[in-house]
């Protein structure tokens, strides 16, 4: 391996080590009680991590945003693809969902918590919708651009129409499935957060913000480090699945231009 | 022919609204859901005309939509701009891959206690906060759609001896239009979303703040007032983006 090609499989985390040492030396240079330094947040972290309470809690969290995330992608792929096929189903809920879009999901929790109650379900059923809707875009976008040769061969060879659904325009359609996923995973993560922001009950959006009102600073940058490493873990695993399933589609925004 | 396409379509896309709108208004009507929890949507309506019209709510109104454009505004400059250079320059590329790759990721409403622990609790927070989150989906597609710009329209432009600022304004910049409007769309919906959510934690005015104190007083009616008022913004906002999208991009072969 040459010492480019390894500067480049480390760039992310000499990013990450920039990122912190850019916080170390802003946080020595303002000298401020409430911005503790790098080094003092992530020395707080293992006795967050350390504590049985604290990490039930941010597993748990965990497991909701993983059940809501699996189920919102299961019901909204099928939808996306239909939409994107069907002309009539697209215009029965484009609508609907251009006016779902913008209403913050976490936003609902107020209302979803009266009726279902504080517990795992409100919250699991505020990421279902946080995450359903980008998928749906998504999927519904990549299904109206399949061509539609693929799509005549395919009923030339006899699939029926559930069978070039699955065969031809799923597949098809993967590249901007996944970058739907993608979006949808960092939301899944957003709204996990405020969610139990707003629940205040447990999780780990509840630890972060319970640190806040008391201000234990240490807790609130060291959750934050946590948070965030969640967010850049599930997302770099995400992509090394999306490569592998979609090999076949060139990634053309690699190159970079060039004026000669 | 095609204009009766349309309106049917209209009609069918009203179609699941207005169920909606019905199963809301049985659900209250039989007796399935007590009015404190559910609220008739006749009376939900009533209530959203009548706080139109006061003074004190389009002030909440006028606060939201000022962080919200002042963020988007700011990530939109920005995003495009970082996005362009790190298409057209490899040595900016290479910087900013990396850092991008790590903070794209990174859920920003966690960042939040910092920013106010660092901006207080004013509109400078909240701004940050909207511009952090609405950045990277601009920048990202402004970057594919300069780095997807078609190289023998350079090739073109430089043997027509265009300088190469010339080549960024006229070539690259239209070439990546339709996709820089994409992210600003998706970029938008995400700076409506983040501006309530950041009232909703604290705030003392705003749309997101009439949410949580009727949430705390248990006013049903009054929760969802401001969440039918943030759906109707963003269709607004989505409807002028779309029309500075067609004005933009007119001659465009698809749009």
């Amino acid at each position: 391996m040459t010492l480019r090609a390894l500067i480049a499989r480390l760039a992310p985390f000499l990013a990450c080590l920039g990122l912190l040492a850019v916080w170390q030396v802003a946080a020595l240079v303002l000298n401020n009680d409430s911005f503790p330094t790098a080094l003092d947040s992530i020395r707080a972290i293992p006795s967050i991590l350390g504590d049985k309470e604290s990490l039930v809690n941010i597993l748990a969290s965990l497991r909701r945003m993983a059940v809501g995330f699996a189920v919102a992608v299961v019901v909204s792929i099928p939808l996306g693809l239909i939409m994107g096929r069907s002309r009539g189903v697209a215009s029965f809920f484009n609508p609907l969902l251009m006016v779902i879009y913008p209403v913050p999901k976490a936003a609902l929790m107020p209302i979803i918590m009266l009726w279902l109650g504080v517990g795992d379900l409100s919250k699991t059923l505020v990421i279902f919708l946080g995450v359903s809707l980008p998928v749906i875009y998504h999927s519904f976008e990549g299904a109206k651009a399949v061509e539609e040769k693929m799509l005549w061969s395919g009923a030339a060879m006899g699939l029926s129409a559930l069978e070039r659904l699955i065969r031809v325009v799923l597949p098809a359609a993967l590249p901007d499935i996944l970058t739907g996923c993608r979006t949808g995973l960092v939301l899944a993560l957003i709204t996990m957060v405020t969610s139990e922001m707003i629940a205040r009950q447990s999780g780990a959006g509840n630890i972060l913000f319970n640190a806040l009102d008391m201000g234990q600073y240490d807790t609130v940058y060291a959750m934050i480090i946590i948070v965030g490493a969640m967010g850049i873990c599930l997302d770099a695993a995400f992509e090394r699945m999306r490569e592998r399933l979609v090999r076949w589609s060139e990634p053309q925004f690699d190159i970079p231009l060039s004026f000669s | 022919m095609k204009g009766r396409g349309i309106a049917s379509d209209v009609l069918l896309g009203l179609a699941p609204i207005m169920l909606l709108l019905v199963i809301w208004q049985g659900a209250v009507s039989f007796g399935f859901a007590p009015a404190t929890l559910l609220p008739p949507p006749g009376l939900v309506f009533m209530r959203m005309a009548r706080q139109l019209v006061t003074t004190s709510f389009d002030q909440e109104i006028l606060s939201t939509l000022f962080r919200l454009f002042a963020g988007f505004s700011i990530a939109v400059v920005l995003g495009v701009a970082i996005g362009l250079a790190a298409a057209v320059s490899p040595s900016i590329n290479a910087a900013v891959r990396p850092i991008v790759r790590v903070l794209a990721p990174l859920p920003k409403v966690a960042l939040y206690p910092a920013l106010l622990l660092l901006l207080g609790f004013g509109h400078e927070s909240k701004i940050t906060l909207v511009a952090a989150d609405a950045l990277f989906p601009i920048l990202l597609s402004t970057y594919y759609g300069a780095s997807t710009v078609e190289q023998k329209l350079i090739w073109s432009a430089m043997a027509a001896g265009t300088p190469r600022r010339g080549i960024l304004f006229k070539v690259i910049l239209p070439a990546a239009a339709p996709s820089i409007l994409t992210g600003c769309r998706i970029g938008l919906v995400i700076s409506c979303i983040v501006v309530f959510l950041a009232e909703m934690i604290t705030s003392t005015d705003g749309l997101g703040h009439v949410l949580i104190t009727a949430a705390r007083t248990f006013q049903a009616v009054d929760m969802f007032v401001p969440l039918i008022t943030i759906s109707l913004l963003g269709l607004i906002l989505n409807g002028l983006l779309q029309a500075a999208r067609s004005y933009l991009l007119r001659g465009f072969p698809e749009v």
